[in-house]
């Protein structure tokens, strides 16, 4: 196994080039997510109509493996109610720990699927997903992780 | 290991074989242990210490009467002499066991200073503080009404002293500094604050977890009032530390926790306490680990805190210039009197994207916030790569972590 495994060309493509990336005009909620450890930032902007993602962009001021699961996920979550996000998420947090193998519904997702050997990363994958499950459910703010002494 | 005399050149390698852990290897590769700071590997003599405590001697302290007994308390209590000998504190009967440096400076703010706030007093800390030193004093100032003053800091990362002794006004109870910044590495005129603070009839308290690892702690020659310290990070077991107090302060302190091995006489109606320090060791405490402690200092001492200060500020003038060379790379916290903790930043690289790709080349350095918000909003980061080092690095330890700093922001860019 080498550094790429993780940091591997599909991870640092969205990474660099983050897809539905920036400010949403007309957006119904917002919220926005920090890392507790980091002090890692997203930001999403949401479009609901009918209790659905119509459109949402997102800023991410965060290391790579965070913006680029943001953008992985930003790929996926159209057309998506709050049930549909969870249990996403339920799947992909499955898939991270090992306990469930990879499936076509978590899309480029799949490409952190070295996150397996560090889990004290994989709160950075998982971040985006709080961050749009509070906005959609109407809350401004989420976080993951807790301090470290 | 030998004591070696003070003109004998300093040789790393002579002390790393004593270190069991260094000799591994994390991802195929040797491992570069640049994350001191956080937590210090253990010679084997320490390991030893703590080994033979459980097959040979384990029994509880000052109660029991039988022989394991004695020698459980005899060793237990060695450690508070020599750690008396090692902060050259006047008594060892001023150094109080503790799990470390975070119980410490709680044990004084509850028992010392909340009994002493009233709203509208104020304590006063520093921008460059560890959260142990920060959210105790913020939790007793909630309780009483005082306030928090924070003294600023250069963008270097040296403490303004004018400004710091401006704070000292006539409702400061205390005043709390880090002797060393576990995040930057500065090094704090201790025994320059302290007159200030003393001059005003303010007690300084000083958080010495970073401080013991890297400088020759003389607590009287600081003439603080107060000095905390840990055994982890001086090499010692986790859950090892120490409060070192002027006798005056301790006799005046409330018990912080009530238990066994803290009391005197005690009845339904009234319980009488301990002398100092006991009456502030509730409970039955982490017994192997300060035996364990016992034999860290020990270790230090043998190998000579004077020599080490020397090397390391060698290695940290090494490693500086070396990461000066890496493009893109920003050093966080300059000041001129440093110890060996390098913080920084690279150009388009998050710290913990940095962090585990160092991991997989096998260099373990911390990525965050090093439990210091304030400091990092103050240099505007969420978060820094810290490389610490310790007397077992090496120069060319150095250049492989530099080399792999390349190869990962190459990776990055």
């Amino acid at each position: 196994m080498t550094a790429s495994d993780l940091y591997q060309q599909r991870v640092l493509d969205h990474q660099r080039a983050p897809r539905h990336y920036g400010a949403l005009a007309a957006a119904t909620h917002r919220a926005d997510g920090e890392n507790a450890l980091c002090g890692d930032h997203l930001h999403y902007d949401v479009r609901l109509a009918d209790g659905r993602i119509a459109a949402l962009a997102f800023t991410a001021q965060a290391c790579a493996i965070t913006t680029a699961a943001a953008s992985m996920l930003a790929e996926l979550a159209a057309g998506m109610d709050v049930a549909a996000l969870t249990r996403l998420e339920a799947r992909f947090a499955a898939f991270l720990r090992g306990d469930a193998e990879a499936d076509p519904t978590l899309g480029e997702l799949v490409a952190l699927a070295e996150l397996r050997r560090y889990p004290a990363r994989r709160q950075c994958a998982l971040l985006p997903f709080a961050t749009l499950r509070a906005a959609l459910a109407g809350a401004s703010t989420a976080t993951t992780a807790k301090d470290s002494a | 290991m030998s004591t070696a005399d003070a003109a004998t050149p300093f040789d790393p390698l002579r002390y790393r074989a004593d270190f069991p852990l260094l000799t591994r290897q994390v991802h195929g590769k040797p491992l570069v242990y640049f994350d001191n700071a956080n937590t210090a590997q253990k010679p084997a003599s320490v390991i030893a210490a703590v080994d033979d405590f459980y097959r040979c001697h384990n029994a509880n302290v000052a109660r029991a009467v039988h022989t394991l007994g004695e020698e459980a308390t005899s060793a237990y209590e060695a450690t508070r002499d020599k750690l008396a000998r090692f902060l050259n504190a006047p008594s060892r009967d001023e150094i109080v066991f503790t799990s470390g440096t975070t119980q410490a400076i709680n044990l004084v703010a509850y028992s010392y200073a909340l009994p002493r706030l009233a709203p509208g007093d104020e304590i006063v800390v520093t921008q460059m503080e560890h959260h142990a030193n920060i959210v105790p004093w913020q939790l007793v100032c909630e309780r009483s009404g005082a306030k928090l003053r924070v003294a600023p800091i250069t963008p270097q990362g040296e403490l303004i002293e004018e400004a710091f002794v401006g704070l000292l006004g006539p409702r400061v109870k205390l005043a709390a500094v880090t002797h060393v910044s576990n995040v930057i590495g500065t090094v704090n005129p201790i025994a320059r604050l302290a007159r200030a603070a003393r001059g005003r009839g303010i007690p300084l308290l000083v958080d010495g977890s970073q401080a013991c690892p890297h400088l020759v702690v003389d607590v009287q020659a600081l003439g603080c009032d107060f000095y905390a310290m840990t055994g982890h990070k001086l090499f010692g077991p986790t859950g090892t530390g120490a409060l070192w107090a002027r006798r005056e302060h301790l006799q005046g302190m409330p018990p912080f926790f009530g238990g066994g091995e803290m009391i005197r006489t005690v009845s339904f109606e009234k319980t009488t306490f301990a002398d100092p320090p006991h009456k502030f060791e509730a409970g039955t405490p982490n017994i192997a680990g300060f035996v364990g402690l016992g034999a860290a200092l020990d270790y230090v001492e043998a190998v000579g805190r004077a020599r080490i200060g020397a090397y390391e500020r060698e290695l940290l003038a090494y490693a500086t210039a070396a990461l000066q060379s890496v493009p893109g790379l920003r050093l966080i916290g300059e000041a001129p009197d440093k110890a060996a903790v390098l913080s920084f930043l690279v150009a388009g690289a998050h710290a913990h994207d940095l962090a585990t790709l160092l991991d997989h080349e096998g260099v373990a350095v911390r990525s965050g916030h090093h439990c210091a918000h304030p400091l990092m909003q103050f240099y505007g980061v969420p978060a820094t790569v810290r490389a610490s080092l310790a007397f077992y690095n090496t120069r060319e330890e150095v250049d492989r972590f530099v080399v792999a700093l390349e190869k990962v922001r190459t990776l990055l860019a």
